[in-house]
């Protein structure tokens, strides 16, 4: 399958003297399900947003969809931005506008300056918002303001506009550490889901190790901004995971795996 | 033998009372500099009190005449202060778009910006006023600009501010969704930021009402000049009754914005 992401020896330097990414190079094809684990502040986001520039890396090259993203500049920037979508943490919407204005954002990269700056987006366009947020449920909340979401939903309609983007590549950052269990599990799936329907690759920042061991078709580990491990979920062992965390497994909080599900099903 | 108990510990008692001597001492060379007696106001009590209950007191109409003259001048007042606001805040929002690191497409001029709004800033309109009337002559126009320029000053700072609070975050997703500066502007940072931009507007619109009678009496036009003609001529029973009707203007504004500016914030 064809490379549509893919890492050539990749750094990033901070002015404050942090090396977040040392050296990384990978390759990401079409479908794939990637989940990034490592510490806090071992460059998972840094890396995450290498790939669309948010954050210019220092030397190396980013190649996305065949050009070189890490070298562009203005609009072609712009457009190579238009086929990566994003999903954040804190979801990122502006709360002030309605569901609809916000999954419509998608569009924005695609539409001439001022079209897009007076929100005039086309009929088609928002046809295709309605169906997107009928299928992720949220038809009934399409002209509620963002702000009157609950998180799990507020992640949906971050979903739909990443959606909107028909991107080939999507970036998720954490799209479920603020979430609570059940809305997470939503999440996880729906996100599967997409990537598998609409043949979108697919990077997903984790700290939580069970669940990038259910989702993934792939794990990177990242360690002081090293890629430490790369391979499937089965052969993440042991070893591996106290070489990515530098502690072993008994010190990491870890839910619904192998050994706990016993003591899950007592307590039930 | 019994030792008393200290309630606060000793180095930080004198720094206490290190801080109370200074004040002191502050005041008192402060009073000696400006050469300021509080015995003056009570040799001269008489002078004072004659003033107020023979040349203030009580608040006279002035002819009948006069007093469409002095309303509209009011309403002169007004309009200034809110036609150099509205202006000074279309101008500020361009402006401060180009004053945070964290919003402008040209992150490393923030700074310049900034200082330049703060420098216009510190000097008060009623020194812009001055420098603009020996200048380009007396008239509300240049009232005005000197209104317009403090204010501008001020709301570009507001307006920065504003934007640093609101709306990093999604301003980082319009980008990553390829979005240009001006669609980021309009669809996320105006969103976001409309109400507190507002308030700053309202709350300008406050402060300038009581500015452009001052900027007024130097030459302004509007009630200001009115009221400072009055004092000239004497007529200080009739420039009292001015007082209270620029007190109640301002008053009345004051109410009606803070009420929007409540309405606004919920």
């Amino acid at each position: 399958m064809e490379a549509i992401l893919k890492f050539d020896q990749v750094s990033k330097d901070y002015p404050n003297g942090v090396h977040a990414l040392k050296k990384v190079s990978f390759e990401v094809s079409e479908g794939e399900f990637v989940s990034v684990i490592g510490p806090s502040g071992s460059g998972k986001s840094t890396l995450l947003r290498a790939i669309n520039r948010l954050i210019p890396v220092s030397s190396g090259t980013v190649w996305l969809d065949g050009q070189a993203v890490s070298a562009q500049k203005g609009k072609k920037l712009r457009e190579q931005r238009c086929k990566v979508g994003m999903i954040f943490q804190n979801y990122n919407l502006v709360y002030s506008l309605s569901v609809l204005q916000n999954v419509l954002h998608g569009r924005l990269g695609y539409m001439s300056g001022l079209k897009g700056v007076f929100g005039l987006y086309s009929e088609q366009d928002k046809q295709e918002a309605l169906d997107l947020l009928e299928e992720l449920g949220l038809e009934q909340f399409c002209y509620n303001r963002a702000s009157d979401l609950s998180g799990g939903q507020k992640q949906r309609v971050g979903i739909a506009r990443a959606i909107m983007q028909k991107p080939k590549l999507l970036l998720c950052d954490e799209p479920i550490a603020s979430l609570d269990p059940s809305s997470a599990k939503t999440i996880m799936d729906l996100l599967r889901d997409m990537s598998q329907k609409r043949k979108i690759a697919c990077i997903v920042n984790l700290h939580q190790l069970d669940v990038a061991v259910k989702y993934s078709t792939r794990i990177i580990g990242l360690s002081k901004g090293e890629i430490v491990f790369d391979g499937t979920p089965e052969e993440l062992d042991d070893r591996t995971i106290e070489k990515i965390y530098g502690t072993s497994r008994e010190n990491l909080m870890m839910g619904g795996t192998a050994d706990d599900k016993a003591d899950t099903v007592d307590c039930a | 033998m019994t030792k008393r108990i200290p309630l606060i510990a000793r180095d930080l008692r004198k720094l206490y009372t290190g801080f109370l001597i200074a004040a002191v001492v502050l005041f008192l060379v402060c009073s000696f500099l400006t050469e300021f007696n509080v015995m003056t106001l009570i040799a001269n009590g008489d002078a004072f009190w004659e003033f107020v209950t023979e040349d203030f007191l009580p608040p006279a109409l002035p002819k009948s005449s006069r007093i469409p003259g002095i309303l509209s001048s009011v309403l002169v007042t007004l309009a200034l202060a809110m036609s150099a606001t509205t202006i000074a805040a279309v101008l500020a929002f361009f402006v401060s778009l180009f004053g945070s690191e964290k919003v402008s497409p040209f992150p490393r001029a923030a700074r310049f910006v900034r200082g330049f709004a703060t420098f216009l800033r510190n000097i008060p309109a009623l020194v812009w006023a001055f420098i603009l009337f020996s200048s380009l002559g007396i008239g509300t126009g240049v009232g005005f600009v000197a209104l317009c320029i403090t204010s501008f000053a001020f709301m570009v700072r507001a307006f920065v501010e504003t934007m640093e609070d609101v709306s990093q975050d999604c301003v980082e997703s319009l980008q990553a969704v390829g979005a240009t500066f001006p669609q980021r502007v309009s669809q996320a940072i105006l969103p976001s930021c409309l109400n507190g931009f507002l308030s700053w507007f309202l709350y300008c619109v406050e402060v300038n009402i009581r500015a452009s009678t001052i900027v007024g009496m130097v030459g302004g036009g509007g009630v200001g000049l009115t009221l400072f003609s009055y004092i000239k001529s004497f007529r200080y029973d009739i420039a009292l009754s001015i007082i209270l009707l620029v007190a109640a203007m301002v008053i009345m504004v004051d109410q009606i914005t803070a009420r929007l500016r409540k309405e606004i914030m919920k």
